[in-house]
Formats: structure tokens, C-alpha cells, sequence
């Protein structure tokens, strides 16, 4: 009997510290999950696809910088190892400025640091959307919620799950704490296509920009980044529809999916769970005072 | 067995047990413990972001790693199992069926496993309703994490993202329910005064004959006997409350 008693203080103790831990699930806000808001402090790079000329000197100088492998021939997408890549638009001649640079749209409602399990992807104080490749675990939750499909795996081991994620990240290892900074392939770029400035700044060039190019007959020039995904940190002058492009007209599906499964499911999930705890840990104890063992057959 | 409860004549009861489970059944269930905890477990360090320190790097690869070798044995178990001992296995499927004396239980369960309020519960099989209220949820949450599970490994990139998407989704939703059920299960069985004899037969696949015939009547009696026996039971709580 009393190894019995003592196997029910124990017991006791057990479920006591068990609700006060996973209570704190419940507590814990998931403040990684919540997407930022344009501040003044942010910066973006702006391209111009009517003065895009297809050189390529962007995607070299984003290996060099990055020290990313070369490709055996050129991709046709963006990977986890080609971070800027220029493309060509289907059905326009070279005449009609037919280029366009992909690379990391640096959204300010990025669902990939909203899905990214471990912290590794992240919003810089400056807009763009950072990677920490040490804290990566290879989910790849970030290559399947991304409205433009930048993140890429590397180093894949489909039975292990063992990868890293690789995408564009704005050069940040060349950041300033303060000032606009550098990016390799706005450096490199010999038409001025690419500009790096504060984003407030990009966007007032922008507007004016497509005025002038509507005034020279391009009917369909449009700004491309000003709201979608709550704002872009890489603005595009589009001289054509974004699908021409290659662009979502409308990228806010998988954020707005990203939204309610980290902002409302999972919560929802981890009240459950502690709700559970916690419902149990209280039955232990109305039990306990309604139901004697010595009564029980 | 005799149990001398307070040290006197009076309080030696005597235990006399039956078989419940088969030696493959309590393997089996057992295996598929030690594969569902550090699967919960896992699947936890990835779902809550207090945890998020454990999920970075090489922790973080170590415990996909860990994931996914427990849920490949999570997943085959049943299916051994039912390689093994099929006919036991359809036979155990049938019992977990639900049926009308189910809301009956439900309806007194609350009363008769919290305030230990013995009203007449409606006669059960070798499973009660609770323990096929488990069993439902086991088994629709096995087949919904496994399928969502294997896209997830093997459909990156090759299934459209969208269903991606919702595959991650419903594998949340489906790992909330499944830990939230493993946790009552628990307490039932390991914590839970009147539910003494579950633990028991499931680590030596005996229980005691009182035991069976308070909680499984059904199986104990035989379902003639045992529906006889519960309308004597209510026919007597309402003459007791008259």
C-alpha cells in the first residue's frame, strides 16, 4: 500500500509539471508567424524591364558574389544555386524589349518565413527576406507555399530529408547596418535596369517611369510589387501583363493559405492540445475526490 | 490471485483473471506506442514554435530523420499485425463498430467516470464506446497522416503546390487530434481509478472477471445475458430513486 501511495504522489507530481510545460504552448505567441509592415528604413531594388538588354552580367555577378556553382548549361528557372536569371519573354522579338530578370521577389508577407519551421528565413529590417542557412533543417515547407516559386532545395537526400534551401538574399552578407547598401547584380547591371534605393524613393522613379514609357506608346507598362504580397522589395516596370511575364497576376493565395494555417490553425491546435492537458490533468483531480480505490471491484 | 487491501480477513479480495489479448495484440499495441510518441514528439519540435531551437540545423535534420523512420514502422505495423493474426484482426475491426448502446454510454459516461456515479452503463463489448471513440480516431488518423505524410516526403515538386499545401495542412490538423486522443487514452489508462484493469490487461492480456462484467458485459455475459442484466440494473436504480 504504500509503495502504492507512493506511485500516486509521483504520478501527481508528473501530471502537475506536465500542465504547467505544455500550458505554455498554449501562452507562447507564435510572433514569427505574423507579417511585417512596410516601415520607412526599407530598401528595394527596382527593374526595369525597358531597359533590360539581356547581357546576363546580373546572373554572373550574383554566382561570383554568392559563391553559388556554375550550372553545366543554363537554367531555365530559378534554383537553389542560380539566385538571378534572365529570361525571355515567348513571342516578342529582341526589338520589343523582350528580357525579364526573375530572382527573389523579397515580399513583405512572405510566406516562406511565415511556413519556415526553424527561423531560417527571415525578414531584415530593411524588407528583403534573409537566409540563415545554419538553422535550415531542409522542410521545404518555403519551396511549396512561395507564390513565385523562388526557394529551391540543394544537397537533397529524398530518404534522409537531409537539404539546404537556397534563393536570392539581397546580398546581405554586403549590407550596412544603415544606408541603402550594395546588391551584386544592381552593381553589375551596365543599362541601369536594376537600381537599389530606399523603396519609397523606387517607387516615385517608378511612376514616372511608366508615365514617360506610356507616353512613348508602351500602352501596357505597369508597375508590378507596389501592393502584391503586401509590397515587394524587388519592384518591376512590366511593359506586358505579369502572366506574360511569367508573374501571378494576383500572388495572395499561398500567403493568405500560409496566414490562416500559422495564424488561426495552428494556435487553434496548440489551445487543443493544452486544452487537453489541462482537462485531463483536472479529471486526475475530480476523480481522485469521487472515486475511492477501495470501492472500486 | 488474492489482494490483501487494509491488512485485515475482511479486506482480502480475490482476483480471478481472463484472457483479453493475444500475445500479438499487446505487441502489436505496444510497438505502435514506442512508434507514436517519438513520432508526436517529432512531429511537436517541427509544429510548436516554442520548440523552434530544436527544429534549426543539424537537431532539426536529426529529428526529420527520427520522423521519418518511426513513421515507416507507424505505418507498417498495422499492416503486419494484420498479416500475422487477420482473422483477429477482422474480428477486432467489428467489435470497434459502433452501435446504439454507444449513446447510452456516452450519455453516462461523464457522471460514471468522473464523479464514480455507478448508474446502469449499457453493456459493452470486448471494447467499450470510449475505447472505439480511440480506435476511430487511430485509425482515421493513421490513413490521413500516412497519406499526407508520404506526399509530403515524396510529392515535393512533383504534386501541384496547392495540394501541397493542404496535404501540410490536414497532417496538423490530423497530428492535434491523434495527440489529443493518445493523451485522454493515457490518463484512462494510467491514471484513471475504474480503468485499472485496461493497463493491466494490456501488459499481461488478462483482466478480472469483475472488471469484465462491469465494463464489458457483453463480451463477459454474451449479449442475451448482459441485456438482462442491464434492465434489472435500471429497472432497480429507478425503484431506488422513486
Amino acid at each position: 500500500m504504500e509503495n502504492n501511495k507512493r506511485a500516486v504522489v509521483d504520478r501527481r507530481g508528473f501530471l502537475k509539471l506536465t500542465g504547467v510545460g505544455l500550458s505554455g504552448f498554449v501562452l507562447q505567441p507564435s510572433d514569427q508567424a505574423f507579417a511585417s509592415t512596410l516601415g520607412e528604413e526599407e530598401v528595394a531594388i527596382l527593374y526595369d524591364a525597358s531597359k533590360c538588354i539581356g547581357c546576363r552580367a546580373c546572373e554572373e555577378a550574383c554566382k561570383e558574389c554568392n559563391n553559388l556553382p556554375p550550372e553545366p548549361v543554363h537554367p531555365s528557372d530559378l534554383s537553389a544555386i542560380t539566385w538571378n536569371l534572365i529570361k525571355q519573354r515567348k513571342g516578342v522579338g529582341q526589338s520589343e524589349w523582350p528580357f525579364f530578370n526573375h530572382q527573389c521577389m523579397h515580399c513583405t508577407d512572405a510566406a516562406c518565413v511565415m511556413v519556415c519551421t526553424t527561423g531560417a528565413l527571415y525578414k531584415d529590417k530593411k524588407g528583403f527576406v534573409a537566409v540563415d542557412e545554419d538553422k535550415c533543417n531542409g522542410c521545404g515547407y518555403c519551396t511549396q507555399f512561395c507564390p513565385f516559386g523562388v526557394p529551391d532545395l540543394k544537397d537533397v537526400n529524398l530518404i534522409t530529408g537531409e537539404a539546404k534551401v537556397g534563393k536570392c538574399i539581397f546580398c546581405c552578407q554586403n549590407q550596412p547596418q544603415e544606408g541603402v547598401g550594395r546588391v551584386a547584380c544592381v552593381e553589375a547591371c551596365p543599362t541601369g535596369a536594376l537600381t537599389l534605393d530606399w523603396r519609397e524613393s523606387q517607387l516615385e522613379v517608378a511612376r514616372d517611369r511608366i508615365a514617360q514609357l506610356k507616353a512613348d506608346g508602351y500602352s501596357k507598362a505597369m508597375l508590378y510589387g507596389e501592393s502584391e504580397a503586401g509590397g515587394l522589395h524587388r519592384l518591376s516596370i512590366l511593359l506586358d501583363e505579369p502572366s506574360a511575364y511569367g508573374l501571378p497576376v494576383d500572388p495572395q493565395g499561398p500567403i493568405t493559405f500560409s496566414s490562416v494555417w500559422q495564424k488561426i490553425i495552428q494556435p487553434l491546435g496548440e489551445v487543443a492540445l493544452g486544452a487537453t492537458v489541462l482537462g485531463v490533468i483536472a479529471a486526475f483531480f475530480v476523480t481522485r475526490r469521487n472515486i475511492r480505490m477501495e470501492e472500486v471491484e | 490471485m488474492t489482494v490483501r487491501l487494509k491488512g485485515t480477513e475482511r479486506d482480502v479480495v480475490t482476483i480471478r483473471w481472463i484472457p483479453k489479448y493475444t500475445t500479438m495484440e499487446r505487441l502489436g499495441h505496444w510497438l505502435h506506442t514506442a512508434t507514436f510518441v517519438p513520432l508526436a514528439i517529432t512531429g511537436l519540435i517541427l509544429y510548436v514554435p516554442l520548440l523552434q531551437s530544436l527544429a534549426q540545423g543539424q537537431a532539426g535534420l536529426f529529428v526529420r530523420l527520427v520522423h521519418r523512420i518511426t513513421a515507416l514502422l507507424f505505418g507498417l505495423l498495422p499492416i503486419l499485425y494484420l498479416i500475422i493474426e487477420p482473422r483477429r484482426f477482422i474480428m477486432s475491426i467489428r467489435e470497434f463498430l459502433f452501435d446504439k448502446d454507444d449513446i447510452g454510454w456516452v450519455m453516462n459516461a461523464f457522471s460514471y467516470y468522473l464523479l464514480g456515479r455507478h448508474a446502469a452503463m449499457p453493456p459493452q463489448g470486448r471494447f467499450n464506446t470510449g475505447e472505439k471513440m480511440n480506435g476511430l480516431i487511430m485509425c482515421v488518423t493513421w490513413i490521413v497522416l500516412g497519406v499526407t505524410g508520404l506526399v509530403m516526403w515524396f510529392g515535393k515538386g512533383i504534386v501541384p503546390a496547392g495540394f501541397f499545401q493542404w496535404m501540410v495542412l490536414i497532417h496538423d490538423v490530423a497530428m492535434i487530434a491523434a495527440v489529443c486522443m493518445f493523451l485522454v487514452h493515457l490518463f484512462l489508462a494510467v491514471a484513471h481509478p475504474l480503468m485499472w484493469a485496461g493497463l493491466v490487461s494490456m501488459r499481461f492480456g488478462v483482466t478480472s472477471t469483475a472488471y469484465a462484467a462491469e465494463h464489458h458485459a457483453r463480451w463477459y455475459y454474451g449479449p442475451k445475458r448482459a441485456r438482462q442484466l442491464y434492465e434489472e440494473a435500471k429497472k432497480k436504480a429507478a425503484e431506488a430513486s422513486h
